[in-house]
């Protein structure tokens, strides 16, 4: 083994390998993070290390986990509406059976209808300069600056939902592009906030700078 | 090659719940135990288990076959949460599970024997210095960072790093081969 120093192409790959071993510190992993996003080849490098040290995965032993799909899908998936009680008598049957083919006919008709961007929710500073537009449109929440500017460089807007009770989780960066994510419609009570991370996001997949905006789901302007 | 996780992510990234169900009666023993192993605390570790399975399902759609098994990409996922929560500690506390680095090392040897892929693995393992071989177990397995390893093997951090990227290249040479 020689001492000479790394060439160019070892010292990414190097890279590659200690972003995937994990050794970086906090600062040295967020920019690792930053680069995947925006270099393919430094990506790639990561990818191939990743699958080259899969050889160790067999070394992890199981462990008994606790059913923990109930809490991951409430945090996932919002509330479905309630189905229908029974029970209540021929009476409230009929009236249920009526909403229920009315309910049908509705939906129908929105079937029908193109579909429309529904708005979420608003996240505005009070004095508007800063404002960004959710709303929810073929399965997808659509986020939009409508006024003010992206975080200066190196930093970036970090978007976030909350429900009821649970940690933040992330649903992205906000940069120049609309952020467009796969995500059913958001039910009320649950709360979309935007915090300042370093660029490439949190590294620590919870906020860790200053939260700028928020705003409860069901509050546009 | 046969990689039914592959299969049910692929389902979970056209929004298949029940999929997603499937996939975690399969796979969360195995992601529960790299959480556990890395984060030390079952506490921390079910916390984190909920956020990397969110993720999963988030970024479901990107995850592509061709380029790793199901599985691999799941404990990638676990891993790198995992190696984040330890980073974000402050640092004392990341020098606690050392003790506790040694003892997984043996066994883990004749494991890795059973499978091609793993017996690869442990043939180019040999060829690193032991000390070397095992502070990349020691950061693969445990989430040692450049700090803890410097520390539990009384160098100063940049030869700790020197040492490190050398033998990880040594190892990518004959891996690759």
């Amino acid at each position: 083994m020689t001492d000479a120093p790394l060439t160019p192409e070892e010292a990414d790959d190097a890279l590659a390998a200690e972003y995937v071993l994990g050794v970086l510190d906090l600062a040295e992993r967020a920019e690792a993070e930053a680069r995947i996003r925006r270099d393919p080849g430094f990506a790639a490098r990561v990818g191939d290390w990743e699958a080259r040290m899969a050889g160790l995965n067999d070394d992890f032993a199981e462990a008994p986990a606790p059913d923990l799909m109930p809490k991951i899908e409430a945090r996932l998936f919002p509330q479905a509406p309630a189905p229908a009680r029974q029970g209540r008598g021929f009476s409230f049957g009929w009236f249920a059976g009526a909403a229920l083919a009315a309910v049908l006919v509705l939906a129908t008709v929105a079937t029908l209808a193109p579909p429309r961007p529904e708005p979420v929710a608003t996240l505005a500073t009070a004095d508007r300069r800063l404002s960004y537009q959710i709303t929810h449109f073929g399965g997808t929440l659509q986020v939009a600056r409508v006024a003010g500017v992206p975080a200066v460089p190196g930093q970036v807007h970090q978007l976030w939902i909350i429900a009821p009770g649970a940690s933040p989780v992330s649903l992205g960066l906000l940069e120049d592009k609309p952020l467009v994510i796969d995500y059913p419609v958001p039910p009320p009570g649950f709360i979309f906030a935007v915090s300042i991370e370093p660029e490439g996001g949190s590294p620590t997949g919870l906020p860790t700078g200053p939260v700028i905006l928020t705003a409860t789901v069901g509050e546009t302007t | 090659m046969e990689d039914p996780v592959a299969q049910l992510i692929a389902r979970c990234a056209a929004a298949d719940r029940a999929a997603f169900r499937t996939l975690y009666r399969d796979t969360s023993a195995k992601l529960m135990g790299v959480l556990l192993r890395m984060l030390k605390e079952r506490a921390e570790a079910e916390d984190a288990l909920q956020e990397v399975y969110t993720r999963v399902w988030l970024r479901a759609a990107r995850f592509d076959p061709a380029k790793g098994r199901g599985m691999t990409w799941l404990i990638a996922i676990a891993r790198n949460l995992a190696i984040d929560r330890l980073r974000a500690r402050p640092e004392a506390a990341s020098d606690e599970g050392l003790d506790t680095v040694q003892d997984a090392t043996p066994r883990a040897e004749t494991r890795l024997i059973a499978k091609g892929e793993a017996r690869r693995m442990a043939d180019c393992f040999e060829t690193l210095e032991p000390d070397r071989a095992q502070a990349v177990r020691g950061a693969y397995l445990e989430g040692m960072s450049y700090h803890d390893l410097a520390a539990r093997h009384g160098v100063p951090l940049n030869t700790m790093r020197t040492w490190l990227r050398r033998s990880l290249l040594k190892l990518k040479e004959c891996l690759d081969a």
